[in-house]
């Protein structure tokens, strides 16, 4: 069975709601909110059985959340959503003025995903952020001020607040769809390729966190994890017109599930964070057919199955954010709300 | 009166006796036999034999063997010696008494010693199992401690290993590039240097200069990316997706396990607003928008408005029989009944609004206000000044800051004094 081991970890002195690995490195990045209003940026490099902080960056206001997902590897830009609606993209050698910056949305961002950069998936680079507000914009960083792409509420409908954004299906240049998770439940998949709504189902709970278990495939699997304890597994193959996409759920716990993370060296591991500090590394198995006739002769999807393979807790606060290293093998970070983010190392990962 | 058994046979030899006494037809269990170092005694009633023997014996070791209708004592002696006989001969009735009660305080000390005995040993085995149980779940714990330090100790090695890697790696990215880099600016002053010697016999125009640009980073990603451009696709076209959300009244989020408080909520809500007594032979001549107390107060606004006070009042009452609950209603109907001199039933529907109004919250302050006020204007215009200042002097603590009301409330109270001091 795979351990989850702990490596190294740090306490700090501000509120972290994001941690992310730098590209090709040791080093990893801890966003978030320090005490006097202001956004913090840490850059931690792991020595030893240590984290060593390399650099501090402070900013007017405070910062949700991050990538490296639109960036090339030789340049490794980082964007950054903060609470009020600004869409930043910092080079980290020269930190004080972003390379590109836009005043994106009228309420925090609270959620940002990147494809197109670090030599994964094909196409333009681009961000997509999701906001209290209610809309979902795509950002192109060779475009200013305007978005290339905006999923907004119809005028005269009352917003909901947007929790989590992913994207996938990136497998060639025009190809590219957007999923959005909403706190009154809904799961939207937008098609960027033909600029409309492609699927949208609700899950009865808050949608905390949504990821395809790649964005550089034809989309493979979405999973989607909410409010009660509650995930969704959605095998995204076949499409039916009425049913949707077929899906599996678990409950784990009571506690709303923070994040979900699939081990980007094996699309069917992912691990799932959960409010009462605990972790959970789970496989998903397919099932002997994925796709099956309904009584009409259209094509039906057929859900796999899901099992736990360890479960740890960490710590008595949720654990809000979650990242696996792209170079190493069962490394990650996670960063918790008892302001402490913490290295792991999950073994035999291989004997899965 | 017991019956003596008396025949039996015994043999000797120097260390052991050997008894065989016959006890035909009789049942022997060892509850029957009794026996102590120098006393024995089978008793199975109403028969009993009993002897006391010629010297002591190891009654430990001795046996009994009951076998078919005779039971066979092997007894060995405690000092070996030839007996002259089985029992001692001359044996009086004391000594016979004072032996057996002997014999039997014999047995039980040695009984209380066993079963002591027996106790202490059970102690000692039960605190060595637990000890031996202790070390095992403690061996158990460090193998899994170690197990689990190794795996760490590997995996940071490991870590570092690749971490070295890493390292290596960059730096000799770095050197390649700016190796690169280098070669790339040779070659660019290479070609100007062609460039300028092919202008300069022409004429000495335009003369660029090339900033050679140190190898740090920001440049030869600059070459780099300059490439990749070309072969990315231009930026998508604007556009947008109108969407429609999953409706929800709550501004909050959606939990499964709110969800029934939040139905229960609604419902109430809603019973709130609906029809309350319905008389249904006169409502079906209505039309469908008529049977909305809300649209029907909304028409005696408006005929209010317009000064048709009698209308407006039908408008109320047709209202207030569909849902006597809503508080506006009421306020309405007072204002009106104010204007038509009605102060009675100006004076009825005020109350009637303020008991609606309870409990006191800020929401409904202003509708407290102008209940307090129309009823203390009514009850002025029937001369009961000291009623309608106290429900002036009640508006005012609502709002204090309302002039017209505090000069009404002036008013009254000159007038209140004026006629005390007439009267």
């Amino acid at each position: 069975r795979p351990q989850v081991v702990s490596h190294a970890q740090q306490a700090l002195n501000y509120t972290l709601f994001d941690c992310k690995w730098v590209p090709r490195s040791a080093r990893l990045l801890c966003l978030g909110s320090a005490a006097r209003g202001s956004g913090l940026l840490q850059l931690y490099e792991l020595r030893g059985g240590r984290l060593a902080l390399l650099r501090e960056i402070e900013k007017a206001k405070p910062l949700k959340c991050g990538t490296f997902g639109a960036t090339s590897l030789q340049q490794r830009y980082f964007a950054t959503g903060d609470f009020g609606g600004n869409l930043n993209i910092w080079n980290l050698e020269a930190p004080e003025i972003p390379v590109y910056s836009v005043k994106g949305h009228k309420e925090i961002i609270n959620s940002i995903d990147g494809v197109g950069g670090l030599g994964i998936g094909e196409g333009a680079p681009e961000i997509v952020t999701g906001s209290r507000d209610g809309t979902v914009k795509v950002w192109d960083p060779r475009q200013k001020d305007t978005p290339v792409a905006n999923m907004e509420p119809v005028q005269g409908e009352s917003k909901r607040d947007c929790w989590t954004v992913a994207f996938g299906n990136a497998y060639n240049q025009e190809e590219r769809v957007v999923c959005a998770g909403y706190d009154n439940g809904d799961i939207k998949l937008f098609d960027l390729k033909t600029m409309s709504l492609r699927w949208e189902t609700n899950i009865k709970n808050g949608v905390c966190s949504v990821e395809f278990d790649r964005k550089d495939v034809n989309m493979n699997k979405l999973v989607a994890t909410s409010l009660e304890g509650k995930f969704h597994v959605f095998d995204m193959r076949t499409q039916h017109p009425t049913k949707g996409f077929a899906s599996v759920s678990e409950k784990v716990q009571k506690s709303t599930i923070w994040q979900v993370r699939h081990l980007p060296q094996n699309r069917d591991i992912f691990m799932t964070s959960g409010g009462a500090g605990s972790l959970h590394l789970w496989k998903y198995e397919y099932p002997s057919q994925r796709s099956k006739k309904d009584s009409e002769g259209a094509e039906m999807g057929v859900a796999g199955s899901l099992s736990l393979l360890q479960n740890v807790t960490l710590s008595t606060q949720p654990i809000s954010s979650l990242d696996w290293s792209p170079d190493k093998k069962g490394l990650c970070v996670c960063g918790a709300f008892d302001q402490t983010v913490r290295v792991l190392i999950v073994t035999k990962l291989n004997k899965v | 009166m017991p019956v003596w058994l008396r025949e039996y046979r015994w043999r000797q030899t120097a260390s052991a006796v050997y008894l065989s006494l016959p006890v035909r037809g009789l049942r022997v269990t060892p509850a029957n036999i009794f026996c102590t170092d120098q006393y024995l005694k089978v008793s199975i009633p109403p028969f009993i034999f009993e002897a006391i023997l010629y010297a002591p014996i190891d009654d430990t070791n001795s046996t009994a063997k009951i076998g078919n209708g005779i039971i066979f004592f092997t007894l060995y002696k405690k000092e070996a010696a030839v007996w002259d006989s089985l029992t001692l001969a001359n044996a009086n009735k004391e000594k016979l008494q004072y032996l057996r009660e002997n014999a039997v305080l014999k047995a039980h000390e040695k009984a209380k010693e066993e079963t002591e005995a027996k106790k202490v040993t059970k102690q000692e085995h039960k605190k060595y199992a637990l000890e031996a149980t202790m070390k095992l779940e403690e061996a158990e714990r460090k193998r899994i401690e170690d197990l689990k330090e190794k795996e760490r100790q590997k995996v940071t090695k490991e870590l570092e290993l690749w971490k070295k890697q890493q390292d290596a790696a960059e730096k000799q990215k770095r050197v390649q590039k700016e190796g690169e880099l280098h070669q790339e600016v040779e070659q660019l002053k290479e070609k100007k240097k062609e460039k300028i010697n092919k202008i300069l016999p022409n004429e000495g125009t335009s003369e660029t200069r090339i900033k050679v640009t140190k190898g740090c980073r920001g440049s030869y990603s600059m070459f780099s990316e300059n490439l990749k451009e070309e072969q990315l696709p231009a930026p998508r076209s604007a556009a947008t997706i109108k969407i429609n959300f999953t409706s929800r009244v709550f501004p909050t989020a959606l939990r499964e396990s709110r969800v029934a408080e939040e139905e229960e909520w609604l419902h109430k809500q809603t019973e709130a607003r609906r029809t309350v007594s319905a008389d249904l032979s006169e409502l079906e001549d209505l039309k469908e928008e008529e049977k909305n107390p809300d649209w029907l107060k909304d028409k005696g606004n408006k005929m209010f408005a317009t000064g048709n006070y009698l209308a407006a009042v039908n408008a109320y009452n047709l209202a207030v029989r569909l849902n006597n609950k809503l508080p506006p209603l009421y306020l309405n109907r007072a204002a009106c009944h104010l204007k038509l001199r009605n102060l009675h039933k100006a004076i009825e529907d005020s109350s009637k609004a303020l008991e609606l109004l309870t409990p006191p919250v800020p929401d409904n302050e202003n509708a407290r206000v102008k209940a307090y006020v129309r009823r203390g204007t009514a009850f002025c215009q029937l001369e009961l000044y000291t009623e309608g200042l106290q429900d002036y002097e009640a508006a005012l603590k609502i709002d204090p800051k309302n002039k017209n009301i505090e000069k009404d409330a002036e008013k009254i109270r000159h007038l209140i004094q004026g006629t005390t001091q007439d009267s």
